[in-house]
């Protein structure tokens, strides 16, 4: 009980501090956030202008200015070359999702880690119960609050600078080190350009995870040019929640891509 | 204070709207209140990152209002209106351009005033719940941020947005339930871009408000904290009795530093 006749003594004498020594709201703090309100809104105009008056009317990178272009290109179902990213705040998410490898392990970076973080944010004024204030006196808070900073910084940063190759370069590599017969080679390219490697790797490149390494994925039973279409059009079939549908590709590129993994049987195949 | 005589004219011009406002709703005695309610005298300039965020939104509220009357929310229209917005509607770039970076922004200012209150140890006894409520109100600006960047329908926003939902599938037991609650059919379509926008202009911002008159009301009841280091923060502890006051013609007491307050602080 001392301890609460203490929180509320303190409490008590803060009101009692603030009513005799603390000075009216206005104007003299009122002046404050004022000033500040009215920079932020400058910020965000003159944000704003530089963004339009640097770009031009083109969609995508052509009519880019400092700050990005005016737009990107229209949304189209059936892309084959883009590589979604989140806005920037969500960077940190984006990358922690590439760190973890092994397909079961890629649930703690898309449920385990941030509903645990959040859980802990929430939680922080009832796990932290100490009346102390002062920084230099909570080292354990202090220490903590910059670890997270760092690691949400670098964690931003790396997933700003993440890059994907696009364009065909890799598959005559491919071609040779995993014996690929010709007709493999259209769909080599669709795999590169159309974003697979985002969560899938092959022969080495590409991302760690969510998605399994495919360049041994044609000599597994069963997986031939059907199963392929069929899987790439609808993963939910398969019980694949994660992987998004494709079935926007047509028929063309979702078999170009079926024959390309079906003969995809590893170096030692084939 | 008894008049020596009666108002000016000006003054009664004033007054007796006030007055007459005041009788029926009490409400001008409330923004005077809030006007001149006392803080402590160590308020400095990063008490006002809480307000600047407020600002931060109140601009989002209103330019996404005034976007709100020329976007069309369906998927073969979504795109140009928006270039409509930006080449044709007067002033429409700036508005546009004002709300997609105010959401960069807004979301900077929350990150710096929680850093703030978390300096401060202001989420401490009894400041527990406005932590709280201010951590809801992060998730729902981040909340914001994903869903309005699908809006304008385009490459970067429509692929973000199927890895976002895909992700969110990946969450045991409600996983496949999120993702069709997301889309708002069997597929990404015309449904999800309508649900995305409900969420985006209605459900979100009117539970962002409700929690902002919470969290202000909070910060008016409980106070702002001192700076932690400050010598005369408030609510320091005092170790050595008061001093006899000495007050006398004014009734104040003397001084801002008692030696007791001062010699007691660490």
């Amino acid at each position: 009980m001392a301890v609460v006749d203490e929180k509320h003594a303190q409490f008590a004498r803060y009101k009692d501090d603030v009513q005799t020594r603390g000075k009216p709201f206005f104007p003299h703090a009122m002046f404050h956030d004022t000033v500040m309100s009215v920079v932020v809104v400058c910020v965000i105009i003159g944000l704003a202008c530089i963004w339009y008056f640097t770009s031009d009317a083109d969609a995508g990178e052509d009519g880019s200015g400092w700050l990005g272009p005016r737009y990107a290109d229209k949304a189209d179902p059936g892309t084959t070359s883009f590589i979604p990213r989140p806005d920037w705040y969500f960077y940190f998410l984006f990358y922690l999702l590439r760190i973890f490898k092994w397909p079961e392990s890629v649930i703690l970076a898309t449920v385990g880690i941030p509903t645990i973080a959040l859980v802990l944010l929430i939680a922080l004024p009832f796990l932290d119960r100490r009346r102390e204030r002062r920084p230099l006196r909570r080292p354990v808070a202090i220490t903590g609050a910059i670890l997270v900073m760092l690691a949400m910084g670098v964690l931003t940063y790396k997933g700003a600078t993440v890059r994907e190759s696009l364009g065909g370069g890799l598959t005559d590599t491919w071609v040779e080190q995993n014996n690929l017969p010709e007709n493999a080679r259209a769909g080599a390219d669709v795999f590169q350009e159309a974003g697979c490697m985002t969560c899938h790797s092959y022969l080495g490149a590409g991302a760690g995870g969510p998605g399994p390494e495919l360049s041994e994925i044609g000599a597994q039973s069963g997986k031939n040019v059907d199963y392929f279409v069929r899987y790439i059009s609808n993963p939910r079939e398969f019980g694949n929640n994660i992987m998004p549908v494709y079935a926007s590709f047509g028929e063309k590129t979702l078999n170009d891509l079926a024959v390309f993994l079906a003969a995809s049987k590893g170096p030692g195949g084939g | 204070m008894a008049q020596q005589r009666p108002p000016s004219l000006v003054r009664q011009i004033i007054n007796y709207p006030l007055d007459w406002l005041e009788e029926r709703s009490g409400l001008v005695g409330a923004v005077r209140y809030f006007l001149f309610r006392k803080v402590p005298r160590d308020t400095n300039w990063s008490h006002t990152l809480g307000s600047a965020t407020l600002t931060a939104f109140l601009i989002q509220a209103i330019t996404g209002a005034i976007l709100a009357m020329y976007y069309k929310p369906e998927t073969r229209t979504a795109y140009e209106s928006i270039e409509r917005i930006t080449n044709d509607v007067t002033l429409g770039w700036l508005v546009r351009g004002m709300h997609k970076w105010g959401a960069s922004v807004f979301i900077i200012l929350m990150f710096l005033h929680m850093g703030r209150v978390f300096l401060f140890g202001a989420y401490k006894y009894p400041r527990e719940l406005n932590w709280v409520i201010g951590v809801l109100l992060l998730v729902l600006g981040l909340f914001e941020g994903l869903t309005g960047y699908l809006l304008p329908y385009d490459e970067t926003g429509y692929w973000a947005t199927v890895v976002a939902i895909n992700i969110n599938g990946t969450a045991p037991f409600l996983g496949p339930f999120l993702v069709n609650l997301l889309y708002g059919s069997a597929d990404f379509g015309t449904d999800t871009l309508a649900r995305f926008y409900s969420l985006h202009m209605l459900l979100a911002p009117g539970a962002i408000f409700a929690l902002i008159g919470l969290h202000l009301y909070l910060v008016i009841r409980l106070g702002v904290t001192s700076p932690p280091w400050s010598p005369e923060a408030a609510g320091n502890e005092r170790y050595e009795p008061e001093p006899p006051s000495r007050d006398g013609r004014d009734g104040r007491r003397a001084g801002l530093l008692r030696p007791g307050a001062r010699r007691a602080a660490r």
